[in-house]
């Protein structure tokens, strides 16, 4: 799974290296409009409900964020 | 530096800037809000707020007056002097510009209460009917907050000592370039509290229409409007609170309508200017003024909402019913309820006055000196002389003096159907012994200006080189005897000629300033000169002085108002032309033009000359 | 009660001393007195409005607050018991929107509304005829996003009505924001606090900051935009172009200005407010400008707007649609691109009732969209240039850019109205007159050359702080580590700039025209 967000990652914002970054929030690396992009993929691509309580800093700043997030989703 | 420091230190410097505009605007007190202590300066504070600082100034002069004018600004023109010979009173002029009724009532109710109040004259004009209540300027359109119950005494003392430091600097600036006569930025005149109108008083004033040319505001109307006079209840309470509070304090209150330039009344509807003066009537009855055959004249208007100053003095005539003025019988109707409606709507219709009613065109010949010899210049010969006088003769000119023009302006007496004034400059000997013989044998009025220092010389008087000869005061006296003849002043020693006289720099070959002479300097050599010629020429003659003729033409707004102060009532320039004389208007008197005479004017000539008079 | 009025000083400098002077536990009581004084200065019926939007959003948060409590005391399982608890929360939130956006619908856009409408059916509608109260679309804002806040647990609602009404209304924030979030604000109003020098110190140094800009330099220039845009504007389209820029200056100055003076006060009272403006004449972007300018309204859009309206269904049912019939990086970001649109067209239209806000809105949402659309290709042709992203050359030209997409833009917000902005933009690319730069027009525009050098001089000094920040410095900080005659110097500077180039600026008549008839 881990893969696959990471593809997510690169496709929608390139140039940024997701797998060593731990603060992409926090230090402006992606910003409100990327996240509702990579949400709305992550929505598509692993079928799961995220809503906007779930766009916390914490749960993008970094790629195990993200994943531990979307597995919370799918229950 | 610690920040408990730095704050410190903040409310510090900011206490001091905010103090020294505090100090600043104090001191310099452009509005006289604070007394004026350093200046005294009130013609320049009344400017920038007259509410404030007429109050101020009358803090410490009230003892000087007993009677108060009251109004908007046309009641700048009602004159303090005729009205302290009306009532035998000491007169001070409140006009405060677009001062509106409420603030006459509690100006009034301050005055009353405070001073000694003999008489108040208040001036009811129509603007009173279109604005009540209103302050569109906090600093410069206020009243004192001794005056104005509506006013804390903080808002006011902060408001002065927080406003703009320009103000102030405006001032020191005007400070340094302060005249004699009255600029833009002090208007008022202090001791009587009136708009100093001197220098408009001094301007020579001729045919209506080289005035209207000059004064283009009153072909402008009606200019805006129409304006509703939705304020005349609320300006009709205030009036009668003000009748009210003099009844209770023993004051006697004359309420009058100032004259109102006709056309002005077509910014609004008839019938409520009608209502207004007629809810005027109903509160008190009252001197009016508003609309005649005055209102029709624009020379007798500075502009279409200020009448003159002569104007007023009219009008003071009027209430006093002193006939030895020339008013128009239209002007001044005492107005009470039973008659203002009828009065009103006849006013309203009043026609203008004739020109054949009010002026007459009068040309001035100007000559110099005459010769049986070669003649040329400004010299003329006799026979050219004679034949000239005997053109005016046979053509039913009559020459008149100039004490027949006064007679005309001021009091309205008649003059001759082709009148003529037959003037002679510098005084030479041949006035008398070739001129005057001529004059007599055709009985025709003359005028001779004569220069003080040179009567009765043949030489020039520092240098001893010869002049044509002047006649001396013995032929003054004997020509003046005569009835013809009068001798008036051509200044005492005021026409230098430089090639001839001593005084280096100081020659004055004019009645004008020298060069870098001040104001203060100036005026006292005028008066001292002009003072000797006439004391000269009056101790020989018996004859009044009081017309001057300006050496070379050359005069000047100042030297007309200093001459006016030392009682010259006529003077003359060299510029050609017909003069407009006018009834009630002391100014067509002034700086009066002439029509310089020599050999090359034939008799047609001249009567072509004299035929433009009446075109 | 304008900041810029001796009476705000007043009430500022006495609840300052008062607030230290009071006993602790009194001091937030302090705090909210002195709002009410402030607010009821704009009139007994703004207050009114104020007070109902605080009691409504109020009660909202503690109904949705006892669901969240329920909800948390229910079995996990009970997935009935749960979605009802959810739909009774929507209800509670919607009333609360619907009522507060209703007033403001109501009180800003219902008489533009009427008149959109045809003559026929228009005529027969009710005017409504209140006066706005004073920053009503602030405080409903920051009430609103209480609320939201509440309902998505993100905080727990305030029980006492007097602390809650402090944060809907604390007097420095009333007039223009800055829009403040309730956990980060709400307790610092009411934590108890001892006096702190430097806060004052920091406190007093924005606030003059802030009137140096409001009214040394937006002041000043908006006597010659107020000139040269109007109707019938007879000025070529140099002079236009001219006004705008200064437009763009007094703007800037006007709402950063009084910004700092919000943030100022707040900061003496100790209290932080939240940043809204960041250097954004620095932006590279129009978002990146959005991001800078105005920054709590973008982030209350962004977190109350956005983010819902881009994850609800039919967004979700949109961008499905996208990605199966447009494809590829487009089709995958197609919905967002809406949603970025719609926030946009939203922000254009809180500037006011007006068509020209409406265009407003489309101008930045189309440029903001379309840049996201082709950004990919952007980076292909970038490429191909061999431009680098972070050199300064590129920079400068993004910052360019951006400030001529933010200078055609206040053509809209400044102009009367639309006809006139379009009108203006005409003449300033048809009709240039360049001459008139150096005829005198520009001096008779109602200010005088040395006006517009205290403009650009001013402006520098602007510039010059915010190059030294937008690199890292702190001001006030590097100043506290200079000597004191250098400090003492810099404040007599710049409250003497304030006192005699502000303060005194207006006021003056000379005598020539408070006397006019000579």
């Amino acid at each position: 799974m881990k893969e696959q967000v990471l593809n997510i990652l690169t496709e929608l914002c390139p140039g940024i290296d997701f797998e060593h970054e731990t603060a992409l929030i926090d230090d402006g690396l992606v910003d409100s409009l990327d996240i509702v992009s990579i949400v709305s993929e992550f929505m598509a691509a692993f079928d799961v409900e995220l809503s906007v309580e779930d766009l916390q800093p914490e749960n993008f700043n970094t790629v195990d964020a993200m994943v531990e997030m979307i597995q919370r989703a799918q229950g | 530096m610690k920040a408990k420091k730095w704050v410190g230190l903040f409310c510090l410097t900011v206490a001091l800037l905010v103090g020294l505009v505090m100090a600043f605007n104090y001191v310099t007190d452009p509005f006289g809000a604070f007394g004026d202590p350093l200046f005294q300066w009130f013609s320049y504070d009344e400017t920038n707020n007259p509410r404030v600082a007429k109050i101020s100034y009358l803090d410490t002069h009230h003892e000087e007056y007993d009677s108060y004018i009251l109004g908007c600004s046309s009641t700048s023109s009602f004159p303090t002097e005729a009205f302290n010979q009306l009532y035998d009173a000491n007169f001070y002029n409140l006009i405060m510009y677009d001062a509106d009724m409420l603030d006459c009532e509690k100006i009034a109710r301050y005055l009353i209460d405070h001073y000694e109040v003999r008489y108040l004259i208040l001036n009811v004009y129509i603007d009173n009917g279109i604005t009540y209540d209103e302050e569109s300027n906090n600093l410069t359109k206020n009243l004192h907050y001794q005056t104005d119950p509506d006013t804390s005494a903080l808002s006011y003392y902060s408001r002065y000592l927080l406003a703009n430091p320009q103000f102030g600097l405006a001032k020191l600036k005007a400070l340094r370039q302060d005249t004699l006569l009255p600029q833009s930025f002090d208007v008022f005149d202090e001791a009587t509290g009136v708009y100093d109108k001197r220098v408009r008083d001094a301007e020579p004033i001729g045919s209506l229409a080289d005035y209207l040319e000059a004064y283009p505001v009153f072909t402008d109307y009606p200019q805006y409007g129409p304006y509703g006079l939705y304020q005349t209840e609320n300006c009709m309470n205030s009036v009668a609170a003000i009748r009210d509070m003099c009844q209770a304090a023993g004051v006697e209150l004359i309420v009058v309508a100032g004259p109102v330039y006709k056309d002005y009344f077509q910014s609004f509807d008839r019938e409520a200017v009608v209502r207004f003066y007629e809810a005027l009537a109903q509160v008190t009855p009252y001197w009016d003024f508003s609309c005649s055959s005055v209102s029709c004249e624009p020379r007798y208007f500075y502009d279409a909402t200020h009448f003159r100053n002569n104007v007023g003095e009219m009008m003071a005539a009027r209430i006093a019913g002193d006939n030895s003025r020339w008013i128009p019988e239209d002007f001044g109707v005492y107005v009470t309820a039973d008659n203002a409606r009828a009065h009103m709507e006849a006013a309203l219709d009043a026609q203008p006055l004739q020109a054949s009613e009010i002026s007459a065109q009068v040309p001035i010949l100007m000559y110099h000196h005459l010769t049986e010899g070669e003649s040329g210049g400004e010299t003329i010969s006799t026979e050219a002389f004679e034949a000239q006088i005997h053109t005016l003769a046979e053509n039913g000119y009559t020459a008149v003096s100039f004490d027949e023009l006064q007679a005309y302006v001021y009091a309205g007496a008649a003059l001759p159907e082709k009148p003529v004034v037959i003037t002679f400059d510098d005084g030479y000997l041949s006035n008398y012994a070739l001129a005057y013989p001529i004059l007599q044998k055709y009985n025709m009025k003359a005028t001779i200006f004569a220069i003080g220092v040179s009567v009765g010389k043949d030489t020039y008087k520092d240098t001893e080189y010869a002049m044509t000869p002047h006649f001396s005061y013995e032929q003054a006296a004997e020509m003046v005897d005569s009835g013809l003849i009068s001798v008036q002043s051509h200044t005492y020693d005021m026409h230098q000629w430089p090639p001839f006289e001593d005084g280096g720099d100081a020659l004055r070959e004019n009645i004008l300033p020298l060069p870098g002479e001040g104001e203060e300097d100036y005026v006292a050599a005028l008066t001292a000169d002009f003072t000797r010629s006439r004391q000269e020429l009056e101790a020989a003659t018996g004859e009044t002085v009081d017309v001057l003729a300006y050496p070379g033409g050359m005069y000047s707004t100042l030297t007309q108002w200093v001459l006016e102060t030392l009682g010259v009532r006529v003077t003359l320039s060299t510029n050609s032309g017909v003069n407009t004389v006018v009834r009630g208007l002391p100014q067509t008197l002034y700086a009066m033009k002439r029509l310089g005479m020599d050999d090359s004017v034939t008799s047609d000539g001249l009567l072509a000359l004299l035929q433009q008079a009446y075109k | 009660m304008a900041f810029t009025s001796w009476s705000f000083l007043v009430l500022a400098g006495l609840t300052v001393v008062l607030y230290y002077l009071a006993p602790r536990r009194f001091q937030w009581i302090l705090l909210l007195a002195a709002s009410m004084v402030f607010y009821l200065a704009g009139g007994f019926q703004a207050l009114v409005w104020l007070l109902g939007v605080i009691l409504v959003t109020w009660g909202c948060g503690l109904l949705l607050d006892r669901q969240n409590r329920r909800r948390k005391a229910l079995p996990k399982d009970d997935k009935a018991g749960q979605a009802q608890i959810k739909r009774r929360k929507k209800q509670i939130a919607a009333a609360a929107c619907l009522l507060c956006f209703g007033l403001l619908f109501a009180m800003k856009y219902w008489n533009f509304t009427v008149g959109l409408l045809p003559s026929g059916l228009g005529g027969h509608m009710p005017r409504w005829d209140f006066v706005m109260p004073l920053g009503l679309s602030f405080f409903i804002f920051q009430s609103v996003g209480y609320v939201i806040d509440v309902y998505r647990g993100k905080v727990e609602a305030q029980r006492n009505i007097a602390k809650y009404a402090l944060f809907v209304s604390f007097f420095p924030q009333m007039v223009q924001g800055p829009i403040g979030r309730y956990d980060a604000l709400a307790p610092q109003l009411t934590a108890e606090r001892s006096l702190d020098w430097r806060n004052v110190q920091f406190g007093i140094q924005l606030a003059l900051w802030g009137y140096f800009k409001k009214l040394v330099i937006a002041d000043r220039a908006a006597v010659l935009v107020n000139a040269v845009v109007k109707e019938n504007c007879p000025y070529g389209g140099i002079v236009v172009a001219f006004s705008i820029l200064l437009y763009c200056i007094q703007l800037y100055c006007d709402f950063s200005g009084g910004i700092d003076i919000t943030r100022g006060v707040a900061r003496i009272l100790g209290i932080e407010m939240a940043e809204n403006f960041r250097r954004p004449i620095f932006a590279t972007s129009l978002t990146d400008y959005w991001r800078r300018w105005h920054i709590t309204l973008g982030q209350w859009m962004r977190d109350y707007l956005f983010y819902p309206l881009s994850l609800s269904k039919p967004f979700a049912r949109l961008g499905k649609w996208a990605r199966k019939h447009i494809g590829g990086l487009p089709g995958k970001i197609f919905a967002t691109s809406l949603a970025t649109f719609v926030v946009y067209f939203v922000i254009g239209v809180w500037h006011g009732a007006s068509l020209k806000y409406i265009v407003f809105g489309f101008w930045n949402g189309a440029v903001i969209t379309a840049s996201l659309l082709m950004e990919r290709r952007f980076q292909v042709w970038k490429a191909a240039l061999h431009i680098q992203d972070k050199s300064l050359g590129w920079r400068i030209f993004m910052m360019a850019r951006t400030s001529l997409l933010v200078f055609l833009g206040r053509y809209l917000t400044r102009a009367p109205r639309l006809l006139t902005a379009l009108r203006l933009l005409k003449t300033t690319f048809t009709d240039v007159r360049l001459g008139q730069l150096a005829d005198g027009t520009l001096l008779s525009l109602g200010l005088t050359g040395g006006d517009l050098v205290v403009i650009f001089l001013g402006m520098a000094a602007v510039l010059a702080v915010e190059f030294y920040q937008e690199r890292g410095g702190h001001v006030r900080e590097a100043l506290e580590q200079k000597n004191a005659l250098v400090q003492w110097l810099a404040m007599v500077l710049i409250v003497a700039a304030v006192l005699f180039l502000g303060v005194f600026r207006t006021g003056y008549i000379s005598s020539e025209f408070i006397y006019k008839q000579f």
